[in-house]
């Protein structure tokens, strides 16, 4: 089993920094700041490491996207781990921080920024204090600060506590919070790689990505590329959580089946079947257990109908009703939708309602077209990807489970004709 | 924000249509130079792209999703497509979206019938409603000011008021709080939204939840008739649209997108809250409304004019032309000014004509700029003015200019004002030492060494080298003053300052003097000035004066209106007319200008409301004033537009009328006028400057005017500011547009905008005098003094008592003396 993310997750004390050292922390920067800048930059595009927030977009690519010479420029670190499901990048912040630190050094030295910041879920305030005493220790030994190592090479870190916000972790409402502005998403264009923070060219990238360059520049392009598929390189944390015995998270290289991440966390309950798996969080749509042999790689999933978003692997044996569990994620969007525009704020309630008469039985017939035809007025038509992440549990349940929709809304109808 | 002009150009097509537009235009605006129109709500042009409402989505070839035509900036070869089966689709959706949990209340709604959602809703929207649910309940009326209220239930979000807080007042004092369908507009922990600028969220709500409060409920818009006329408070004279039902005032709404088209050369569609809800005057119980005699007894308009006309000339038939004399007013429309001027220049034959207290003299040596070429200068030079406080609507669009346009803003002013904020350069000097400032900079620009300033103006001579190279280096310079707040012979310094940035190589000059009153500007170019005839002839250009006017024409300098009040006192001057001024209150001397005006043999006040002068006349002539009165007006861009009246009165002539009888009166033989555009047509013959102006030409937007020659300038450098004796401070009155006035009288709306007296100290002052904020102290001067609560500050440097204008009852032009000699004050605890 390839770790990488994970080799010494377990270790007691890796939070400190004379134990990450000891472990070959801080290692990979040194070789590093020998290099040119340039030559990073190559090294994980070559890597074919892609964003682990959940879009996938080629890290390397992303940050050639920077507006060339202009400064200052910015690295902000997304920490804003929010997507139901999803609880990897709190488990690297608890255990692992100078990892993340390393990720973001060798980021910022790779396009050549000085001034980095992680922006960490306000509900991570735990975190945020385990982090903050890694970058004093980080500051302490020199790799922080002026001239890091020797090597002329400048970076400050800040951290900056969100105020518990979904709508944050898209890149565009974070910058906006942390500029101390409403956490509502921005237009693009501009790209926060041209206008980012303060109207300054910003990479953002997921705390799993900057965690990942460690390796990546640790072992070469070469080596990293030579895990997973053709185009889904590397290994992946995936959090699974649901019906299963040892819901947790598991580092997996690319393309592994997940069937096989589901034994990892122990297999289904004991007498219990599969009936569906949200393979990416609660963002991407579900699929039925018939697809559970399904390579967990970025384009196997996206072929069988769904995505591997931020990797949050959410199992549902056959004690699940779909319409319950579709309403549960309902209720969050709705919860969670900024209210920039329309469709997603009016959008996400009327899904909710509509859902909530079905659970309740009070469904008529016509709602399961009704919840479509929202859905399709949504689609594509709203200001961010909130929108289009509210909608996808509501489609895929019926497309897949329609049975349990046509069952509460026949009990509704058996109701209504007792009465 | 759209950016300053593009000159390239992309094709492309919407529709099946051709469009040419400027690069960068977004579709919606593209679709409209077709006539193609693509429905918004959140999109207003002045606030740039947004999109958060999703209601202008359009196909685009090519591109998978619907976009959002408010923020796709067209391209080359683009192919919209606003009327696709998907593109109809997706916009009845969100249309559906957004009535969810609209209350539909239209029959009670003020927006009813101008409303971009209704409208939208019968072109775009669903014909049926699929809500099943009750809808969000949310507040109803709740008041954000005194003078808006808003309906939470049938917002829908747009963001238009809150990023107009943000873009164009740049108070962000209206923010989004809370999140999804329960996020609404909201002030700052409840705060009252108390800018000056607040009610044109009104008219930029797209729907009915922010509404003007003193509207509510008065009238269905059908029933109103609109008239697109003028402000009358300040000199920047912003479009408004008056809305009246069966001759009775209704509302005010600026004149805009919404509902005509936007003066950019003025207003950019933007008004005050004076302008807006400071129209009360049009039916105030403080109005005159019939002519009477000294005794009280009515008289009818003809007999009262009649009488005034031959009680003056009397008066001249037995004590010479210079016994009698005109005081104007900076309020009056050009057409009364210019009759007046002439009244008393060919039939009474004085030149004692005038409209102020301040030293000005007609023309500029440079261009007279107006309003929109901020925007396209690189630096703005602000000297003496507070636009913020005098002429509101200048500060948004300083503002603008500063924020979007990188125009470098400078400021020079002997007090702290709100433009410190947008300014890349702030200079402070003392209180009185103005044109000594004006002349270091003088110095500095024609490259000679700098005297030493510190002690005399507060200044230090590397500021002045500093702000001198600044506008050497920079191409277009727009110099914005007020002439009313320069004191001593820096009337004369800002002439010679404005000739030799002028006369700097590679430069463009110009200068927008924003004195107070509507029409400060227009009174010059009318000739109400004692030394210029009309157009700014100099008495010196006899032989133009006796082409226009004849060889009758008195050349003999008149008389400055405080030179009439001193006159009056005196004896030596037996006539005058007040034309809507209140000396009395307003001049310098207060109670002393009363016991002058009571002197007199024969004082006639015309006059629109009553007023301290009024109860002094022996013949008080009713004016209509603006709201029923007809006439130009020349703002401080020097552009001249149509203050067309939305009230009629039957019952009393115009003011033009009565003025131009008063002229029969006297000379049978002289014109009558079919309208007031008669009077208009006659400037355009006698007054330089104003030949191209007419109906025509100054229909809609206005046309500028050109301005009249500049007298040579006088003099050179500049005395040292006097010095203090006794520890006494140099008192600087500063002007406030939102004062308790006649104007805004008790029941104003306005009110929560009236300050308390209040005298400004510097702490090094307060400190030497043991003052403390909030002290109640007396301003002390000679006999006269002014109570006041002490505000320890840095608004002014030390050695001086900064007092602002908040109410005529404060008395403090009594403080006043001669206003070109510095007043000094005591501060008694």
């Amino acid at each position: 089993m390839t770790q990488l993310l994970f080799k010494h997750i377990n270790v007691e004390g890796l939070a400190n920094i004379d134990v990450y050292e000891k472990h070959g922390g801080y290692e990979t920067l040194k070789k590093a700041l020998e290099q040119k800048p340039e030559e990073i930059l190559e090294t994980v595009k070559a890597s074919g490491l892609r964003g682990r927030g959940g879009a996938g977009f080629p890290t390397g690519l992303k940050w050639s996207f920077l507006a060339k010479d202009v400064f200052p420029r910015y690295l902000v670190c997304n920490a804003d781990e929010s997507e139901p499901g999803t609880c990897k990048d709190r488990e690297l912040l608890l255990k692992n921080p100078h990892l993340l630190i390393e990720g973001m050094i060798l980021c910022a030295y790779a396009c050549r920024v000085e001034i980095g910041y992680n922006y960490i879920r306000g509900e991570f305030y735990d975190l945020c204090e385990i982090f903050e005493k890694a970058l004093e220790e980080a500051y302490e030994r020199g790799y922080l600060g002026k001239n890091i190592l020797r090597s002329e090479f400048n970076l400050d870190i800040h951290t900056h506590l969100g105020a518990g916000a979904y709508i944050c972790g898209e890149e565009s409402a974070l910058l906006n919070s942390l500029e101390g502005m409403r956490g509502e998403p921005r237009l693009k264009p501009p790209f926060p790689a041209v206008e980012g923070l303060y109207g300054k060219p910003t990479v953002v990238n997921n705390v799993e990505t900057l965690c990942a360059v460690v390796p990546v520049v640790e072992g070469g392009a070469e080596a990293y590329a030579a895990l997973g598929t053709e185009k889904s390189k590397g290994t992946k944390l995936v959090s699974v959580s649901g019906h299963v015995r040892n819901p947790g998270n598991f580092e997996v290289v690319l393309g592994t089946p997940t069937s096989e991440i589901i034994e990892m966390a122990g297999g289904m309950r004991e007498g219990r079947k599969l009936k569906a798996f949200i393979p990416g969080g609660s963002s991407v749509p579900m699929l039925p257990a018939g697809k559970v042999d399904t390579p967990y790689d970025y384009e196997s999933l996206q072929a069988a109908g769904s995505m591997l978003g931020s990797g949050a692997l959410i199992v549902m044996d056959d004690s699940a009703n779909v319409v319950k569990e579709t309403l549960r994620i309902a209720s969050f969007y709705m919860h969670e939708s900024c209210g920039k525009c329309t469709p997603c704020r009016e959008g996400t309630r009327w899904l909710h309602q509509i859902l909530g008469e079905i659970e309740s039985g009070r469904g008529k017939d016509e709602n399961i077209e009704l919840l479509q035809d929202i859905s399709d007025n949504m689609s594509f038509k709203c200001f961010c990807p909130l929108g289009d992440a509210a909608i996808a549990p509501v489609l895929s349940g019926i497309a897949n489970f329609r049975e349990d929709y046509e069952e509460l809304l026949s009990q509704a109808k058996a109701g209504a004709a007792a009465e | 924000m759209p950016k300053k002009t593009q000159t390239e150009t992309v094709t492309l097509t919407i529709d099946g249509k051709t469009v040419t537009v400027p690069k960068g235009t977004v579709a919606v605006d593209a679709a409209k130079t077709v006539g193609i129109d693509i429905p918004v709500f959140c999109y207003h042009e002045k606030l740039g792209p947004f999109g958060c409402c999703r209601m202008c989505l359009v196909e685009v070839e090519k591109m998978p999703k619907l976009a959002t035509a408010c923020t796709q900036a067209v391209g080359q070869d683009m192919v919209i497509k606003t009327d696709s089966p998907k593109a109809v689709k997706g916009r009845q959706g969100v249309l559906e979206f957004t009535l969810l949990n609209h209350p539909l209340d239209c029959p009670v709604c003020d927006k009813g019938g101008e409303c971009p959602l209704q409208d939208n809703t019968f072109e775009h929207g669903p014909d049926l409603t699929r809500t099943e649910f009750t809808r969000y309940n949310r507040d109803k009326a709740v008041p954000l000011s005194p003078v808006v209220t808003i309906d939470r239930e049938r917002c829908i979000a747009c963001q238009r008021c809150t990023r107009y807080s943000d873009i164009v007042e740049q108070e962000t004092a209206l923010v989004m709080v809370n999140r999804g369908f329960q996020n609404r507009v909201q002030t700052f922990q409840d705060r009252p939204y108390d800018t000056r600028f607040s009610g044109n969220v009104v008219d930029i709500c797209p729907v009915g939840a922010l509404t003007n409060t003193t509207y509510r409920f008065k009238s269905r818009i059908w029933d109103l008739d609109n008239a697109e006329t003028l402000c009358a408070h300040c000199g920047v004279n912003c479009n408004i649209v008056v809305g009246v039902r069966s001759n009775e005032f209704m509302r005010v709404q600026a004149k805009s997108g919404e509902n005509s088209q936007a003066n950019d050369a003025v207003d950019d569609g933007w008004i005050c809250d004076k302008g807006r809800f400071g129209y009360g005057f049009v039916e105030s119980s403080n109005r005159v409304l019939k002519c009477r005699n000294g005794k009280g007894d009515t008289l009818e308009a003809n007999d009262a004019l009649g009488q005034a006309a031959t009680q003056l000339k009397k008066i001249t038939d037995e004590h010479g032309p210079q016994s009698v004399g005109f005081i104007g007013s900076p309020y009056g429309t050009n057409e009364e000014l210019y009759l007046y001027q002439k009244l008393f220049r060919q039939q009474l034959g004085t030149n004692n004509i005038d409209f102020k207290t301040y030293r000005q003299t007609p023309g500029l040596p440079v261009e007279h700029y107006d309003v929109g070429d901020i925007e396209t200068s690189d630096m703005v030079l602000l000297i003496a003015s507070d636009p913020t406080e005098e002429a509101p609507v200048l500060d948004l669009r300083i503002k603008k200019s500063v924020s979007f346009f990188d125009v470098k803003l400078a400021v020079l002013n002997d007090q702290k004002t709100d433009m410190d904020k947008p300014a890349a350069s702030s200079l402070r000097y003392n209180v009185g030492s103005e044109a000594e400032v004006l002349s270091a900079l003088i110095e500095a620009l024609n490259d000679k060494p700098v005297r030493g300033l510190e002690k005399t103006a507060g200044i230090a001579p590397k500021q002045i080298k500093d702000l001198a190279a600044t506008i050497q280096g920079s191409g277009k310079v727009c110099v914005i003053y007020n002439p009313a707040a320069l004191t001593g012979s820096a009337s004369d310094r800002i002439l010679e300052l404005l000739q030799t940035i002028g006369g700097l190589p590679d430069k463009q000059c110009g200068a927008i003097p924003v004195a107070p009153g509507t029409n400060a500007v227009g009174a010059l170019d009318m000739g109400a000035h004692p030394n210029f005839y009309p157009g700014g002839l100099a008495l010196s250009d006899s032989e133009k004066i006796k082409t226009l006017w004849g060889d009758e024409a008195p050349l003999q300098p008149g008389l400055s209106a405080l030179e009439m009040i001193q006159k009056a006192a005196s004896g030596e001057l037996k006539g005058l007319v007040v034309f809507r001024a209140n000396p009395v209150v307003d001049f310098p001397g207060g109670p002393t200008v009363a016991e002058a005006l009571k002197k007199l043999d024969y004082l006639v006040v015309h006059d629109m409301l009553e007023t301290e002068t009024t109860q002094l006349a022996n013949l008080v002539l009713a004016s209509n004033g603006p709201g029923y009165d007809d006439g130009t007006t020349t703002n401080i861009g020097g552009r001249v537009q149509f203050r067309k009246r939305s009230l009629v009165r039957e019952d009393h002539p115009p003011d033009w009328v009565l003025i131009s009888r008063m002229i029969r009166a006297l000379d049978p033989e002289a014109p009558s006028y079919k309208n007031s555009f008669g009077v208009t047509d006659e400037i355009s013959q006698k007054v330089p400057g104003y030949e191209a102006i007419n109906k025509n030409a100054i229909k809609g937007m206005g046309m500028p005017r050109k301005g009249s020659a500049c007298s040579e300038v006088q003099g050179n450098g500049a005395p040292a500011a006097e010095k203090s004796e006794n520890g006494a401070l140099r008192l600087r009155v500063a002007n406030y547009l939102f004062a308790h006035d006649k104007i805004l009288d008790a029941s104003s709306p306005l009110s929560h905008h009236f300050k308390s007296s209040t005298v400004y100290l510097n702490a090094e002052d307060a400190k030497a005098l043991g003052i403390e904020t909030g002290d109640e102290v007396k301003v002390v001067s000679g006999d006269a003094e002014v109570s006041a609560e002490a505000e320890v500050s840095d608004r002014c440097n030390p050695g001086a008592a900064l007092v602002p204008r908040v109410s005529d009852e404060q008395g403090l032009m009594a403080l006043v003396g001669d206003p070109d000699a510095a007043v000094w004050v005591q501060i008694k605890k």
